[in-house]
């Protein structure tokens, strides 16, 4: 799932050093426009839906926060 | 008594209220809390009170039946594998988005008939060639655009299970009712204070003194400055057609300052008899002037609503089945940064007609809602081009002389959208804004027109010295630093010197008495 994470971040925005950066969203690496794709895109590849209250900072700081919220949104019932 | 800064609401209702707050046994309060949340309603809108009874009973009611079909939904799921129980929770979704859009067309229905209804009719008859048709204008009840969206936002926020719904009427009452917060807002959610409201805690002696300084603080900012500045924004938006583009410039510009001054004024009064009462009211501004940008601006200006208008407009449209498979299809073809632009911008419109029309039935809201949309829009498109512009002309973005220029131009694009905002009609704003552009006379400053006008040279100088405090303030404010904790922290003379001081300067600067005319609460008449 992870990889496939990735993928999806480094097409969306290529120049970020997404494995190592835990500030996407409070240093500006991700903007609200590139949020709006990473919604659809990770809707689409992990057949989930974000909720408007998952849509925070603190969801998709870092990949392991984005990881966390597919995984937690995967399991819910 | 129209206003929480008025001297009857200081030093007679408000005072008396926390009395008989304060007198009564623990295990009433919070139903004597309700009896004043009523009364105070009561006696603005007598026949206007029977809808904030309706919206409560209806977000109560709402709320408890989505919650049972979560719970049903919840109890029905054990033991079901994944596809199944997605199928399931889809199911029982249907039925309760069904329940959220009866509650939410019912509650916005009524704010829609009797804030939006004369204006429909207006234009409609203008459509058909009788502009002068009698159109019924209903009286709009005290606090209709702020309960609604909180009681929006209860339902939804159920519906979403942010949320579990509640159960006590009396809790959800007090909430939605919440006298200090009815008439100018800051829109609370549930989970900000409904709890703290229905826990009617005895009043402490530190939170009384805290409340207290924070009010004294928001009357000092209406009346020094909002009030004084009053006649001058009264006559000149009134017969600008009598004055050149420069008394335009100066209008907008001030009452940009005197709407800052008499809004933010009135939410320190609001926060400060939270506090009195224990109830932590959200923060609705934060240095709204020292913004880069018109989105930067919107997240420091009246906060909780532009946080209002994000969770439940613009999210959910721009995260919408239609706008997501938009965003996935025209990213391929306009790549990252354009891509999922439209999805954007089409819930940008929708939030920003909101939010003209939420501020009132008139062209002009409307326009003023366009205006930062466009703004907003425009900012967007133009971000590639502007990095590519600076990279050309050796400009650092993070240099203060760009921030500086940043700042400068975002406070005259809102000085010129709140010049539309106070014109008397969409006519009147164009008209003004174009005297700016083709009559602006430097001299008119310092030839004495300005003095005719309502404001002599005492006044200006009285509030270029409360406006430097204000701002030295909110620097402190914008470093992090806490004014009002850092007064805590001195000596006891020197404290009580600092509050003495700004009452003194309330009761000597402040415009009020014979000759003055203070504004009347700007916001509570949206």
């Amino acid at each position: 799932m992870r990889d496939t994470l990735l993928e999806i971040l480094e097409e969306i925005a290529p120049t970020v050093d997404f494995e190592n950066c835990k500030t996407l969203i409070d240093d500006h690496k991700l903007d609200s426009l590139a949020i709006l794709s990473l919604i659809a895109e990770l809707e689409d590849a992990f057949d989930i839906t974000i909720p408007t209250v998952e849509i925070v900072p603190a969801n998709f700081n870092s990949v392991d926060a984005m990881a966390a919220m597919i995984e937690r949104l995967e399991a819910e019932d | 008594m129209k206003s929480y800064l008025s001297f009857s609401y200081l030093l007679v209702l408000l005072p008396l209220s926390l009395l008989a707050y304060q007198l009564v046994p623990q295990k009433i309060r919070r139903y004597v809390l309700l009896l004043m949340n009523y009364v105070f309603i009561f006696y603005f809108s007598r026949r206007g009170s029977v809808f904030i009874v309706l919206s409560t009973l209806s977000i109560y009611g709402a709320g408890l039946w989505i919650d049972s079909l979560t719970r049903k939904r919840k109890a029905a799921a054990q033991g079901l594998a994944r596809e199944e129980k997605k199928a399931l929770k889809a199911r029982f979704q249907k039925k309760q988005r069904w329940i959220l859009a009866l509650v939410v067309v019912f509650n916005i229905g009524i704010l829609l008939v009797l804030k939006y209804s004369g204006f429909v009719m207006e234009n409609v008859h203008t459509l058909l060639g009788q502009p002068d048709a009698r159109v019924p204008h209903f009286m709009q009840p005290i606090g209709l655009s702020f309960y609604t969206l909180s009681a929006v936002s209860y339902v939804t926020d159920v519906y979403r299970g942010q949320i579990e719904a509640d159960r006590d009427l009396v809790r959800l009452s007090l909430f939605l009712s919440f006298f200090p917060t009815i008439m100018e807002g800051p829109i609370c959610r549930y989970s900000d204070t409904a709890a703290s409201i229905n826990e009617a805690k005895r009043i402490r002696y530190e939170d009384l003194t805290y409340g207290a300084q924070r009010i004294l603080w928001g009357l000092a900012k209406k009346l020094i400055i909002a009030d004084r500045l009053n006649s001058l924004i009264k006559s000149a938006f009134l017969h600008y057609a009598k004055y050149d583009g420069t008394v335009a410039a100066v209008a907008a510009v001030l009452y940009t300052l005197q709407l800052y001054m008499e809004f933010s004024g009135t939410i320190d009064a609001v926060i400060g008899t939270g506090e009195i009462f224990g109830v932590r009211v959200p923060e609705n501004f934060r240095q709204p002037f020292f913004a880069e940008s018109i989105s930067d601006f919107w997240a420091r200006w009246h906060i909780t609503l532009g946080t209002w208008f994000r969770d439940y407009i613009y999210y959910p449209i721009s995260t919408s089945g239609p706008m997501k498979k938009l965003t996935m299809k025209s990213r391929k073809k306009l790549g990252n940064y354009y891509g999922p632009m439209l999805a954007g911008l089409v819930a940008l419109f929708a939030v920003w007609l909101a939010n003209g029309l939420w501020h009132g039935s008139a062209w002009s809201f409307i326009f003023f809602g366009m205006y930062h949309f466009v703004l907003l829009m425009v900012g967007r498109l133009c971000e590639p081009l502007i990095v590519r512009l600076l990279k050309a002309l050796h400009i650092d973005r993070e240099s203060k002389g760009y921030h500086v220029f940043r700042v400068v131009k975002t406070v005259i694009l809102v000085m010129i959208g709140e010049l539309f905002f106070r014109a008397h009609g969409l006519r009147a704003g164009l008209a003004m804004f174009g005297r700016i552009c083709t009559s602006f006379h430097g001299q008119t400053l310092f030839d004495g027109t300005l003095l005719k006008m309502g404001m002599d040279g005492a006044d200006y100088v009285i509030i270029a010295l409360f406006l430097i405090l204000v701002l030295w303030v909110s620097i402190q404010h914008e470093k992090g630093i806490s004014i009002r904790d850092r007064i805590a922290a001195q000596p006891t003379a020197l404290r009580w010197t600092v509050y003495y001081a700004l009452l003194l300067a309330v009761v000597l600067f402040g415009a009020y008495g014979p000759g003055y005319v203070g504004i009347d609460p700007i916001y509570a008449g949206f």
